[in-house]
């Protein structure tokens, strides 16, 4: 029994870290079933304490605000908004970022070159930059797309900027022993051994991508997720609005798996790596 | 007149440091040394006493501190493909199967100039018969034992056909019989049964005396703290050299006089 208990903990906080090493009893999915079964309840008897049900609704009334929204079709509509626009940003980011990270770590000068410029720019969130574009975009999906390039491209760029300077000096040592030359030596050794880098800059710049998304939809964009929720709190739809914010809970928490998943894909040689 | 070849790799009053000073290691010092064409050379010495070190010098990976180092009579000023390294911790592409890793120098590199697709298969598939890793060819090198490792990183350099073979105690993770049947192996590689001007030039890192001794035209001696040329011991057993020699008199007689030598060091190295 206390074995069982034991290794029920272990998978549990093997589900929390990640990791899949644990014995496992349960499948992960019951525990995480458990779990948000055990928060539901308590988020009910708290409502229940709420006079006042638009400050804190119960989870059956998201729960059919869910649904409402699901079968207006405001949610499908706004969630694929949102998502086209993640994709877009974060692609573009990557296109830029992945390559200047790619030659910052390469080259001592340009590394200096930029050092200052990104150190200065980059403790300045995304969203302080709202304000501001708003006057050089209006509303619309130019705002959001400028704000979420900029939250995406410095953890890509210096996620891959580190990657690469992180390379094993001694994979380089080998493949200049073959003779390799140099554009090969970027695109055959530099970048897989940079990749794994590259991708957990990735997954951050997803996450703090789809985060400013929100915001910025909030403020500067006639559609969107973020767009739905302040619609929707000034109907003092409460409901509806706990139930886009969970919305926007699953679906990041999907991309990242996505990404995981690609991760895997694209490297099935480093998942073992990680775990020794 | 002798009818000695150019030496085709020298060293002349070669010194390496370590480190910025007045902190410098100094790692080898004072080592002067001709390679010949065709030549077996291996190097033996304590743990620490700069051996890799003068391996990454041959490869053109680490720059002199002070002295020469030519090949053909030219400066040794970066890598290239004619000198092959095979190194102590293997350098393995982990993103490579074994297949990967193996062909990587054909793919890649001049090694596989002027071959045709089928050809460079043909060779890698040669290689790994060599080190007996059929069967492995589509894992990783994470999926690997130490032993397969090192066998990768044998056929790696195998593979790629270079003239000068630097290698850094290329068997030291092998079981004793593999090790046996790639000592064969490797003497084949190098043309034990060509003529001199045919064979390619070794130079192989070694703590296993015996295994000098079997494979090697020459055995360098190098004394520790800093790196010193101790004493080079000519190996004057017949070749080809098969399990006989090993059993040989003076076989052991070579084994004894290297051992003297390097004793003291190998006492002085552990007791520091
Ligand atoms: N990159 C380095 N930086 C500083 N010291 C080094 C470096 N490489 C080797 N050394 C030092 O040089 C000496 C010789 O090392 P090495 O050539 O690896 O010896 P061996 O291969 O004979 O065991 C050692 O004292 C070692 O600590
Ligand atoms: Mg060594």
């Amino acid at each position: 029994m206390v074995q069982r208990i034991a290794g029920m903990m272990a998978s549990f906080s093997g589900v929390l870290m990640g990791n899949s090493t644990a014995p496992r009893h349960w499948p992960a999915w019951t525990i995480y079933l458990r779990t948000m079964g055990l928060f539901c309840l308590l988020w009910y008897a708290m409502s229940w304490l709420t006079p006042n049900k638009i400050l804190l609704p119960s989870p059956l009334d998201v729960a059919s605000a869910l649904r409402d929204r699901i079968d207006d079709g405001e949610l499908v509509a706004n969630a694929t908004v949102s998502l086209t626009r993640l994709l877009v940003s974060v692609s573009i980011a990557s296109l830029i970022a992945i390559p200047l990270g790619l030659a910052m770590g390469t080259s001592r000068l340009l590394e200096d070159l930029l050092e200052w410029p990104v150190e200065l720019l980059r403790p300045i969130a995304g969203i302080a930059w709202i304000p501001l574009a708003l006057f050089m975009f209006g509303i619309g999906n130019g705002l959001p797309i400028f704000i979420m390039i900029y939250t995406a491209f410095f953890p890509l760029l210096l996620g891959t900027a580190a990657g690469v300077r992180n390379v094993d000096r001694r994979l380089i040592s080998a493949a200049r022993t073959m003779g390799i030359p140099k554009g090969t030596l970027m695109r055959h050794v530099i970048f897989p051994a940079a990749l794994p880098s590259i991708m957990t800059s990735a997954r951050l710049a997803v996450a703090a991508s789809w985060t400013a998304v929100v915001a910025a939809e909030l403020v500067g964009a006639p559609s969107g997720l973020g767009y739905a929720i302040e619609y929707y709190r000034s109907m003092l739809d409460t409901p509806s609005v706990m139930a886009f914010i969970i919305v926007i809970g699953t679906l990041g928490f999907l991309c990242d798996a996505a990404l995981r998943s690609l991760s895997a894909a694209l490297m099935p040689w480093a998942n073992a790596e990680e775990k020794r | 007149m002798t009818q000695q070849p150019a030496p085709k790799i020298t060293l002349a009053h070669v010194r390496k440091e370590f480190g910025g000073t007045p902190a410098a290691v100094v790692a080898v010092d004072s080592l002067s040394l001709d390679i010949q064409p065709g030549e077996f050379l291996a190097i033996v010495g304590p743990s620490g006493c700069g051996k890799t070190t003068v391996l990454n010098m041959l490869a053109g990976l680490e720059p002199v501190t002070s002295g020469t180092m030519t090949m053909d009579g030219k400066a040794i000023s970066g890598p290239g493909a004619e000198r092959g390294v095979m190194f102590q911790d293997y350098a393995l592409f982990p993103w490579k199967t074994v297949v990967g890793n193996i062909g990587f120098g054909l793919d890649h590199g001049p090694a596989g100039h002027g071959l045709s697709r089928a050809e460079r298969e043909a060779r890698v598939t040669r290689a790994i018969d060599l080190v007996g890793l059929k069967g492995s060819e589509t894992k990783y090198p994470h999926q690997l034992s130490g032993g397969m490792r090192q066998r990768v990183a044998l056929a790696r350099l195998v593979a790629n056909e270079p003239k000068i073979l630097l290698m850094d105690e290329p068997l030291a993770a092998l079981d004793a019989q593999t090790r046996i049947i790639l000592q064969d192996e490797l003497l084949r590689i190098w043309g034990q049964d060509k003529p001199t001007s045919e064979r390619r030039t070794v130079v192989y890192i070694t703590h296993s005396i015996d295994e000098a001794i079997f494979l090697a035209d020459r055995v360098v001696v190098l004394s520790s703290h800093p790196g010193r040329l101790k004493r080079i011991v000519d190996v004057d057993l017949a070749r080809p050299r098969n399990d006989e020699t090993r059993k040989s008199r003076s076989f052991a007689e070579l084994s004894q006089t290297i051992w003297e030598l390097i004793r003291e060091e190998a006492y002085r190295a552990t007791m520091r």
